[in-house]
């Protein structure tokens, strides 16, 4: 077996200086940064105004910055208005915490052997199987909400982390397994052949080859999975009562009747992206590590 | 290789079934609510008209074909579907190559990427929705019209709506793209391109010889899962305009909500819901299809 | 005292302090119930139950929830509460109905949304719970001291196209919204625009202000949905036609297309279209609120309450700047401004009917309702005697110089629910709200729009059985 390191970058990653004008790949990376960041930095401005400044025409780039918006999360009361005075966000946050990271683990749970079968596996009824799996992510919504709701009602699951999670398993667990799938089919098969003749069982093959190859793929999937799992609204929506809604429902609730406090509505989504900002940042370094598939030849 | 016996043979054989085993046990639990929503569709059930509840076999379903709002539903849910996922692959193939290139700052590029991800599409919408207000109050026409734009009507027209919720929507899932395409950039082999460098072929040739065929798996995949949730799109629309003005952003989804949860016409709105699952359902059949034979014969 | 007792001085101030605190804060705790314990009627007497309230966010509702802990060392009922802005609210209240399983006991709810939970028996009459001295004493509740106007919104006997006022109560009004024009003084004064009393003469002025001040002569809700249509533009169409018009003739037909609606439909689009703002067609309350309060319009017929946030002057520009006026009352020479309220109801399912009057009685009671309106700004009372209560007369008599409470008693003389009683108002609405769309983009005339309209409401009626 010969082994060859491969520089970070694969060889079609060559030098721009020979092929486009330095001015025209700034200008596409600072069109990428501003379409991709700026409607972020608005929010994240938008949190530290106050309400007059929120609704001032022409829109202010320029004023003074103020907390209030974050302390009401916390603490309720805000100066001169009001806002929940008894300050909910905290439990929401928790809850989309305990929602989502379930949600990812049992799908990462159930999809890794799932995507294995349907990787490495020929089998009757493998096609049928792997689409009746993806095709519960196809049922719109509406068509599963208010059955479900009415099921979860009678068997106590309504309002409930159980109940979410289990109902979660729509969004990420079809996307999970197809996206491990594509991931473990990217494994050379040689690889694979190898350890069998070292006498590896199919669980070995997993653990020792796969698994590790695989590892950025995971990463990626299990990242999107916790992003899909913590933006879900609709389903919290009827499926959670006060005590289980995640920040998502959460962050509505500040449409009151006779305003909308967008500043705390602003600082609200700000925090709740928090644990994806760190979890990606964690997850970066692997998928950056450039562990890729020639390594191994 | 060794002789199996006959025992272990059969293990072998039910093996893939037990690996599948836990999926299909979690997503069975959902058969029965489908099957309820279902069953739905094919009665009279209004919410506030219990003892109206018959059941009415595809009245619902033809009653959808004499609807105008139907067609012109259908209409946009295919339309938007088709331009929002040509767009947001294109894009998104686009950035992930720009992104694989060895350009500086790459890493908080990637880094930066991630950001529209993190924000719940719902509440994303309001603030661009703010953003977007019609006048120069809107901090977008506020921009634009320093590079001498006139104010753009972004919600209240009728092309208008439709524009700016693909913007949103491509906002919120054009990092997804990039982020597929990126990683399998990233674990694409070497030798195809040491084999095309030494044939002496150029990037432009490196690009359309070598990585597309090769991410073509990929690319489908992207395309798969954008085309599902095109067709679907539903937050983004809700939070602003709910299928306005003037019925120009109602998709199929959208519509079964109205008649579903704002009128409470539940038999009629399983019945859209269905009609939508259909449609989904056999565009990615095909798109499926598709993506097995490129998977096969990259491999 | 001996050196050796001195010690003890310290513990004995600090535990004497202790009590003395703790009576105090027993004392206030008390002095807090005391109001509620002069009724004679036992609060315990649905101790340890437990109640889910579904709510609205509102102010109203923001002010209960610091209370609860006082509801629940007064009754021995616990509480828990669900809060949602009103769309996703209502959307989870039906769903909660319609199956009856009673997740929800007290609801907030309202005239024409108790329509539709009449007629399936979703939720319950009050009067039993009113009349019943065990449960309500009269006396101290004084339910004479709510608006009659409002009492009369909250009841229906059940008959579609008519009955609002009589009949049972199916819910106690918290606040009043009615509709009135809200304008910029400074604006009008400047340029000498008369404050418009009849449709033309608003035309008019929101195109005199859209000249010389370069802002949207005026801005309306223009979702195409039923909250767009039941405030100013229902209140302009009822006062333009004397309140003769209703949605339906006297045989339940949708009336949309009568000639008089027709015109009016027609120039108001034509005023949005001229003066109006360009993204009317996307406006929700918030939006043309919002609008208003950034200084963006010269005017806004829609909810009188508004008026705290233009005269907030932490957030509003243009507070201090704007009068407040009817609702084309110079057209038949009366306003007939519609007229909402938010009211507690009981969820028939509930098994805690008892504790959930209790409940009802205690938020409605005037001190509580006084505390709603006095520390968070729920507006407009609902009863009588905090409007006239002189710290809020404080708070309100400033607004708009004093036009702001003379008009709104002035339009709560004449104000009714504007809709007929009928419990597809939400979809009949909608299909109306479409029809002024197919009119805005100029895709139909008036005439058949509202032709269209009337068409299509008839063929729901029909459907739903009610006609």
């Amino acid at each position: 077996m010969t082994t060859q390191t491969l520089p970070y970058t694969t060889p079609q990653a060559v030098p721009y200086q020979r092929y486009v004008p330095k001015l025209a790949v700034a200008l596409g990376a600072a069109l990428l940064l501003a379409w991709t960041v700026f409607p972020f930095l608005w929010i994240l401005l938008t949190s530290l105004k106050s309400s007059a400044d929120i609704i001032s025409v022409p829109p202010k780039f320029v004023f003074t910055p103020t907390f209030d918006n974050y302390a009401a999360l916390v603490m309720g009361e805000q100066r001169g208005q009001y806002s929940s005075t008894r300050p909910d966000f905290p439990l929401f946050f928790l809850n989309s915490m305990i929602i989502s990271l379930g949600a990812v683990a049992l799908s990462v749970l159930a999809g890794i052997p799932a995507a294995y079968a349907l990787a490495r596996f020929t089998f009757p009824f493998k096609d049928a199987l792997g689409f009746v799996l993806m095709s519960f992510r196809f049922v719109p919504f509406i068509a599963f909400v208010i059955p479900l709701y009415l099921l979860y009602q009678r068997f106590g699951l309504y309002n409930t982390h159980t109940g979410l999670i289990l109902a979660y398993q729509l969004i990420t667990l079809p996307f999970t397994i197809w996206m491990l799938r594509s991931f473990f089919q990217e494994v050379p098969i040689e690889i694979q052949e190898a350890a069998k003749i070292d006498g590896c069982s199919w669980l070995g093959v997993l653990m020792r080859v796969i698994l590790p190859l695989s590892l950025p793929g995971i990463a990626v999937t299990v990242i999107l999975g916790f992003m899909f799992s913590w933006n879900a609204f609709n389903y919290p929506l009827m499926l959670a009562g006060r005590q289980t809604f995640p920040v998502t429902v959460g962050a509505i609730q500040f449409i009151s009747y006779e305003q909308v406090l967008w500043g705390q509505m602003a600082a609200a989504t700000i925090v709740a992206a928090v644990p994806q900002l760190l979890l990606s940042l964690m997850v970066q370094k692997y998928i950056v590590r450039g562990l890729t598939m020639g390594a191994v030849k | 290789m060794t002789l199996q016996p006959r025992r272990h043979w059969r293990r072998e054989e039910y093996l893939p079934y037990l690996l599948l085993a836990p999926a299909l046990i979690l997503l069975a639990g959902m058969v029965y609510p489908f099957a309820l929503g279902l069953y739905y569709s094919f009665t009279s059930y209004w919410l506030q008209y219990p003892n109206r509840f018959r059941f009415v076999w595809f009245d619902n379903y033809l009653g959808l074909l004499e609807e105008p709002l139907f067609a012109r539903a259908l209409g946009f849910t295919l339309g938007f579907t088709l331009v929002a996922v040509v767009l947001q692959v294109g894009l998104g193939l686009a950035v992930a190559l720009f992104l694989h290139a060895r350009i500086p700052g790459r890493a908080v590029l990637r880094a930066l990427m991630l950001l529209p991800l993190m924000m719940p599409p719902v509440i994303t919408a309001l603030m661009w929705k703010i953003m977007m207000a019609s006048t120069n109050a809107g901090i977008l026409n506020y921009i634009l019209s320093f590079f001498g734009v006139d104010p753009v009507n972004w919600f209240g027209s009728m092309e208008g709506a439709i524009v700016s919720v693909l913007i949103i929507d491509t906002w919120g899932n054009l990092p997804f793209v990039s982020l597929i395409l990126l990683g399998a950039l990233q674990a694409l082999p070497a030798e195809p391109y040491e084999a095309a460098r030494v044939d002496g072929a150029g990037t432009v040739a490196m690009l359309r010889y070598v990585t597309l065929p090769l991410l073509s798996p990929f690319i489908v995949l992207a395309v798969m899962f954008r085309t599902m949730d095109s067709l679907r799109i539903f937050d983004v629309i809700y939070a602003t305009t709910l299928g306005g003005p003037n019925d120009a952003t109602t998709n199929l989804q959208i519509m079964a909500y109205q008649y579903s949860f704002q009128w409470y016409q539940m038999g009629k709105g399983m019945a859209q819901a269905i009609v939508l699952l259909l449609i989904v359902v056999m565009v990615s059949w095909l798109l499926m299809r598709l993506w097995n034979r490129a998977a096969e014969s990259t491999s | 005292m001996g050196s050796r007792c001195r010690w003890l001085v310290g513990p004995l101030l600090a535990a004497f302090f202790m009590m003395g605190a703790m009576l105090g804060a027993w004392a206030q705790d008390d002095e807090q119930l005391a109001y509620y314990r002069q009724a004679k009627i036992n609060w315990r007497q649905a101790e340890g139950q437990t109640l889910t309230i579904g709510l609205n966010k509102h102010p109203f509702t923001e002010s209960l929830l610091p209370l609860i802990p006082e509801f629940r060392k007064l009754t021995g009922i616990n509480i828990e509460y669900l809060i949602l802005p009103e769309a996703e609210y209502f959307t989870k209240l039906v769903a909660d109905l319609s199956q009856q399983r009673g997740e929800f006991s007290v609801i907030m709810t309202g005239p024409v949304r108790n329509w539709q939970f009449v007629e399936p028996g979703w939720i319950l009459p009050l009067d039993d719970f009113l009349n019943n001295p065990k449960l309500t004493d009269l006396g101290w509740y004084r339910f004479d001291d709510f608006y009659p106007a409002l009492l009369a919104a909250n009841r229906w006997n059940g008959k579609i196209g008519g009955g609002v006022g009589e009949g049972p109560i199916y819910s106690i009004p918290v606040l009043e919204e009615s509709y009135i024009l809200a304008y910029r003084k400074d604006i009008f004064d400047q340029y000498n625009i008369k404050v418009p009393t009849t449709l033309e003469e608003m035309a008019e002025a929101a195109r005199q202000v859209k000249k010389n001040a370069g802002i949207a002569g005026i801005v309306a809700r223009g979702t195409p949905s039923v909250a767009s249509m039941g405030t100013g533009f229902m209140s302009g169409l009822k006062a333009y036609t004397g309140g003769q018009w209703r949605e339906f003739d006297d045989k339940m037909n949708a009336n949309f297309h009568d000639p008089r609606s027709v015109k009016f439909t027609e120039a108001w689009i034509a005023m949005i279209r001229e003066s109006g703002p360009p993204n009317w067609a996307n406006m929700q309350w918030y939006d043309a609120m919002e609008a208003f309060t950034a200084g963006q319009a010269g005017m806004i017929a829609d909810a009188d309450f508004f008026a705290a946030n233009y005269e907030d002057p932490k957030k509003s520009k243009v507070a201090g700047k704007v009068g407040y006026a009817l609702i084309l009352s110079g057209e038949t020479g009366k306003p007939y401004a519609g007229l909402w309220t938010w009211a507690l109801g009981i969820n028939k399912a509930t098994k805690n009917k008892e504790a959930a009057w209790l409940f009802v009685e205690w938020a409605t009671a005037q001190r509580t309702l006084l505390n709603a309106t006095l520390g968070y700004r729920n507006y407009n009372p609902s009863r009588a005697s905090i409007t006239n209560d002189p710290r809020v007369q404080e708070i309100m008599a400033g607004w708009g110089g004093g036009s702001y409470l003379k008009t709104v008693a002035r339009n709560l003389e004449t104000a009714r629910v504007a809709w007929t009683p009928q419990p597809e108002r939400t979809r009949m609405g909608d299909i109306w709200a479409r029809s002024l769309h197919e009119i805005y983009f100029q895709r139909m005339s008036a005439a058949d729009a509202l032709k269209k309209a009337s068409a299509d409401t008839d063929k729901v009626l029909k459907e739903a059985g009610l006609k």
